[in-house]
């Protein structure tokens, strides 16, 4: 089962991540893992290119299919092993309701963080312009006191959707890592902080733990005065 | 069951059209339907933000279950409606892998497209570079030549996935419909100009053309030298 498959990845890669913890959710522990180096640009190499013709990780192949793109694959997880390990959809038609949208309000989440931390990385720098990257600042505010706010809304302890990990946790959560790797304050978000101090000791999380973050526990502080 | 749902939508809005194709598709017609002017800022009105925060289309309701944001109101749909109209998702693991890969690939295909022609839009008037849409235009020729090799592969007469319509179709048709009337050539990318000419057949997509374009390939003609 979990030998037929294969994961091509980069560490510290949100994308990625979401489809390590779907592995680990779903018992499927056993996986071929091929860690690849963005910094030597591996995620540009043949062996990415012969599943995923975009030249991006994660790529995914389960035997004789391929499942590239993140939510894809935590998708695919789901609905091929849906008896097996953790059930990450749930019945209930207010919780999927739920979880559906925050796994896709998610993108946008992801997008806004990326737009600030990746600015250099996504715009070349004869286009790089201080009024944009305040502009990606402001919007990230924004975005992150919504999160906030979606979290006060719910009883303590509580995963994004209700009481159930669901696939919003598995899609979400490596975003909201990455933002206090950044440097994100926990006192200006004590409920994300909270989210995060929680969900960071779950055994699936703990497993797929960004490698070079638990090399160099010191983050960067990008985000410290958003 | 219709009747309990209401959609908050604009005329052209890719988005909107992927939860009218999806209503149609389950046979959900009789729903509560309100067009709204994009114009006239009517998605930053108060009925909208009652639904949705972010003060964005398509908003969502079912009874009492709000789901904002395209793709998770068309997963909601299928899931709830399982049984009933057009089967979404399809059972054979190649084609559901093929359609989720597709449909989270159409995120990307949607982006550089809305970079392309939506540019003004989105970047402030100080802030916009010949350079910066001139790369975002090459970004939509090499994204649109690979979904062109997508469905020559397929073959003709084929959906995105395969033999049948899935929700890869539902969230992909109407970006590649903004193509055309846009004036993407057809002859330029006839593998894309024969979906197009396929999909358009379709009920679900006649039923819930947006009202303010014309029936054929006339519109603006900001992509005919793409």
């Amino acid at each position: 089962m979990a030998r037929n498959m294969t994961l091509l990845w980069g560490s510290g890669s949100p994308p990625c991540w979401r489809v390590m913890i779907a592995l680990e959710e779903k018992k499927l522990q056993g996986y071929n893992s091929r860690l690849l180096s963005f910094d030597k640009q591996e995620h540009k190499s043949q062996e990415v290119f012969s599943i995923n013709p975009r030249g991006q990780v994660p790529s995914f192949k389960h035997g004789d299919i391929i499942v590239n793109e993140s939510y894809a694959a935590c998708f695919y997880l789901e609905s091929q092993f849906k008896s097996q390990g953790t059930k990450l959809i749930p019945d209930s038609p207010e919780e999927v309701a739920l979880m559906y949208q925050r796994m896709f309000e998610g993108l946008t989440f992801y997008d806004k963080l990326t737009a600030v931390i990746f600015y250099e990385y996504y715009v070349p720098e004869g286009e790089r312009l201080d009024s944009a990257l305040k502009r990606h600042k402001d919007a990230l505010t924004i975005e992150l006191k919504l999160w906030e706010g979606y979290l006060h809304n719910r009883d303590s302890g509580s995963n994004l959707a209700g009481k159930s990990f669901t696939l919003a946790d598995v899609v979400i959560f490596p975003t909201v890592a990455t933002l206090f790797r950044f440097g994100l304050s926990e006192k200006r978000y004590p409920k994300l902080g909270e989210y995060y101090a929680l969900l960071r000791k779950r055994p699936s999380i703990k497993a797929s733990w960004p490698p070079h973050w638990l090399e160099n526990t010191k983050g960067q502080d990008t985000l410290k005065d958003v | 069951m219709a009747q309990d749902m209401t959609l908050l939508w604009c005329s052209g809005s890719p988005p909107c059209w992927r939860v009218m194709i999806a209503l149609e598709e389950k046979k959900l017609q009789g729903y509560n339907s309100k067009l709204l002017s994009f114009e006239k800022m009517e998605h930053k009105s108060q009925q909208v933000l009652d639904i949705n925060p972010r003060g964005q289309l398509p908003s969502f309701k079912h009874g009492n279950i709000v789901v904002n944001e395209s793709y998770a109101a068309c997963f909601y749909l299928e899931s709830q409606f399982k049984s009933q109209g057009t089967k979404l998702i399809p059972d054979g693991t190649e084609e559901q892998a093929l359609m989720y890969q597709r449909m989270f690939e159409g995120l990307t295909f949607y982006d550089k497209l809305s970079a392309a022609i939506f540019y003004d839009y989105y970047v402030p008037e100080g802030e916009r570079l010949e350079s910066a849409l001139k790369r975002n235009k090459e970004a939509l020729v090499t994204e649109l030549k690979l979904w062109e090799g997508y469905l020559e592969k397929l073959g003709s007469g084929s959906y995105l996935a395969g033999k049948s319509l899935t929700l890869a179709d539902v969230i992909v048709f109407p970006t590649v419909a903004t193509l055309f009337i846009f004036g993407l050539s057809a002859e330029r990318y006839p593998k894309l100009g024969e979906y197009y000419a396929l999909m358009k057949e379709r009920p679900s997509v006649k039923a819930s053309w947006p009202p303010h374009w014309p029936e054929n390939l006339m519109g603006q003609d900001t992509l005919k030298d793409m």
